[in-house]
């Protein structure tokens, strides 16, 4: 291998790919831009469907429960500790809910005032929309509501017996969360961070991959520059070393959408689930660990693209078998997302595209044991090896060369 | 200038090139006459170094194909028929010199090459413009300037005129001329009689991978005793069209 040669390999193939508008607007351009707004977008979708669920809840009365005795009962005793509920007056009840003008319609039993005066239960149905998200999200806050009002009428009747209402309570409830808001934070961007990682390493060479070997076969370039000075470890390198620099470059400009994302609107990461994430302080060992697995993983793609890049007769063929590839790394990834860091077995730190997985995990979810990361590492350039080697042995094989 | 001796190749149990021997000489342009799948484009992807003989070998300018393929692609130029393979998001003078670079030239020397070469096939005009802007006509010129920029002591072309219109044909037939004038040495195949006639000095017929006939064509027709070459060629390969 002779390094000038690979650098002009290299330097011609950067170049080529710049020029080409398709490769820099699907690689680079899309991703800094689609994910922000997408983040913000969803993000702020459910954001809002979150406030607008626990703010500015509607309820009225069915048509047989519309009485001043019942509305003064609603207004005074169940909704009055809640000022995100407001009773309002609407001709159709049913209508109203249906017309997303009325969340829930509360429907008391005709004889309710001699039950509750009896000390006796009364019913009040609640009538609802399960097909409107707003109005089934409201559920809890009116059921939340008539708990409440349940516990003040009891609490008044013990009160003229002259029974303490603790009486009510021989158990008090104390929770507390032993995980720090860093784990918490974590376990969220455990789950994210690993598969989107892993999916943009092996889909990210894709287009030069093609482009370079299976395209310059199809343009009938391939013949003329093998017949250069250069070895054909040469050209094999520097195409490997221009997919490895593309599959970076849009990583990077992924993770500079995901951040720019996140600055714009920090709530919007965690997509509703209430979580927050207050910044990132991952140990820089284990940043850098990331980085290099990270690096070998791309590496690994890289390789492995430009091998089926080489054994396909067209464009498309090796365009189709690079997409299985991606399927084929997209199974690991959505098979272990809910997996907690935590409970990872070791083997899954040996095998392929899982040891990235699992060592991606274990970071962003602070559960940070090196021996593992180095696991991780130590069989991921192992990997890199034997793909590199596989791939070197496909593009000097004039069998896989000219297959036609 | 190039000694080819008993090549051979197998393509697992097809015999695509079958023992060849012959030698052309310095400044000669040899013509390997023959059917498609005669055999044409494997000899000359062996001599190119693209592939590997099964047996025998070949003396490139005094390199070994086998033994030296580096300085063998050092001292060749290639010309394959069809498509001119350009890269397109390259200027003319880009696609030029990325192969200047490629075969060890140094900038300035790239730089009068192309100079020099643009003046020749008059291309001054669209030097920088894209590959993939050019018309066919331009692309041809670019590609014979690319395979000439090391100035190679041997020329390697593959059906250069196949799919190729009248003018474009000529333009093929005037590239061979100047480069045998320059004193290279060409080796082309083609399944065109009257081409061969018109540009070879020698011509070798091959067919199912064997040379069966080679010499000037004045000694192949006194062989034959056909001063018609398209006569002479049916005989030598049976008359059936291989397909």
């Amino acid at each position: 291998m002779n390094l000038k040669h690979v650098w002009i390999v290299f330097k011609k193939e950067v170049k080529d790919i710049i020029r080409d508008r398709r490769t820099i607007i699907t690689s680079i351009l899309v991703p800094m831009i689609l994910i922000p707004l997408l983040n913000i977008l969803v993000g702020g979708n459910v954001e809002k469907l979150n406030r607008d669920i626990t703010e500015n809840i509607t309820v009225a009365l069915s048509e047989s429960s519309n009485t001043e005795e019942i509305r003064n009962l609603v207004k005074n005793e169940v909704i009055k500790d809640y000022p995100n509920i407001s009773l309002i007056e609407v001709d159709d009840p049913i209508e109203a809910i249906k017309e997303s003008k009325v969340r829930v319609v509360l429907d008391f039993e005709e004889d309710y005032l001699t039950k509750l005066n009896e000390g006796k239960p009364f019913v009040i149905k609640l009538l609802y929309d399960k097909s409107q998200t707003k109005s089934e999200g409201s559920l809890g806050f009116i059921w939340d509501a008539i708990d409440n009002f349940n516990r003040k009428i009891v609490e008044r009747r013990l009160d003229t017996y002259g029974i303490s209402k603790d009486i009510l309570t021989p158990a008090v409830i104390e929770e507390s969360n032993i995980a720090d808001e860093k784990e918490s934070a974590g376990s969220i961007l455990a789950m994210i961070f690993p598969i989107l990682i892993v999916i943009l390493m092996s889909s990210a060479g894709i287009a030069p991959a093609t482009d370079l070997v299976a395209g310059e076969k199809e343009r009938n370039t391939f013949e003329p520059l093998l017949t250069t000075k250069p070895s054909r470890l040469s050209l094999l390198v520097g195409k490997y070393l221009t997919v490895t620099l593309f599959s970076f470059i849009t990583v990077i400009a992924t993770m500079v959408g995901v951040i720019i994302g996140y600055v714009i609107n920090p709530s919007s990461f965690s997509m509703g689930s209430g979580t927050n994430i207050t910044g990132f302080s991952i140990p820089p060992v284990a940043l850098l660990l990331v980085i290099i697995i990270s690096i070998t993983l791309g590496m690994t793609f890289s390789a492995l693209q430009i091998a089926f890049s080489t054994y396909a007769k067209s464009f498309k063929e090796a365009q189709t078998y690079l997409s299985f590839l991606m399927i084929a790394v997209m199974i690991p990834g959505y098979a272990t997302m809910f997996m907690q860091p935590k409970e990872i077995p070791v083997y899954m730190f040996f095998v392929p595209v899982l040891n990235a997985l699992s060592a991606f995990k274990t970071v962003f979810g602070y559960s940070i044991d090196y021996t593992y990361l180095f696991y991780t590492l130590g069989s991921s350039v192992v990997y890199v090896i034997i793909s590199l080697w596989l791939t070197a042995s496909l593009f000097t094989k004039e069998k896989f060369l000219f297959r036609s | 200038m190039i000694d080819i001796q008993g090549l051979s190749k197998h393509f697992d149990k097809v015999v695509a090139v079958d023992g060849i021997s012959f030698k052309v000489n310095k400044g000669e342009v040899f013509g390997l006459l023959g059917e498609n799948g005669a055999g044409k484009t494997t000899t000359l992807r062996m001599l190119a170094t693209m592939l590997t003989p099964t047996s025998g070998t070949a003396k490139m300018a005094g390199f070994d194909i086998i033994n030296e393929p580096e300085k063998v692609r050092g001292s060749i130029g290639i010309l394959f028929g069809g498509e001119s393979g350009l890269y397109d998001r390259l200027t003319a003078e880009e696609n030029i010199a990325y192969f200047g670079e490629l075969n060890d030239m140094d900038r300035n020397r790239i730089k009068e090459r192309i100079k020099e070469l643009a003046k020749v096939f008059n291309m001054e005009d669209y030097l920088s413009r894209r590959a993939g802007k050019l018309s066919k006509g331009m692309r041809q010129k670019v590609a014979f300037a690319r395979a000439i920029i090391h100035d190679p002591d041997i020329m390697l072309l593959d059906e250069p005129t196949s799919g190729l219109d009248v003018s474009a044909i000529r333009d093929v037939h005037e590239f061979i001329k100047r480069c045998k004038s320059e004193g290279k040495t060409v080796i082309f195949s083609s399944h065109s009689m009257d081409e061969v006639e018109k540009l070879c000095d020698r011509v070798g017929v091959i067919h199912k991978g064997r040379l069966v006939a080679t010499g000037t064509l004045d000694e192949i027709k006194s062989q034959y005793g056909d001063s018609d070459l398209e006569n002479i060629f049916i005989r030598l390969v049976g008359g059936k069209s291989e397909s």
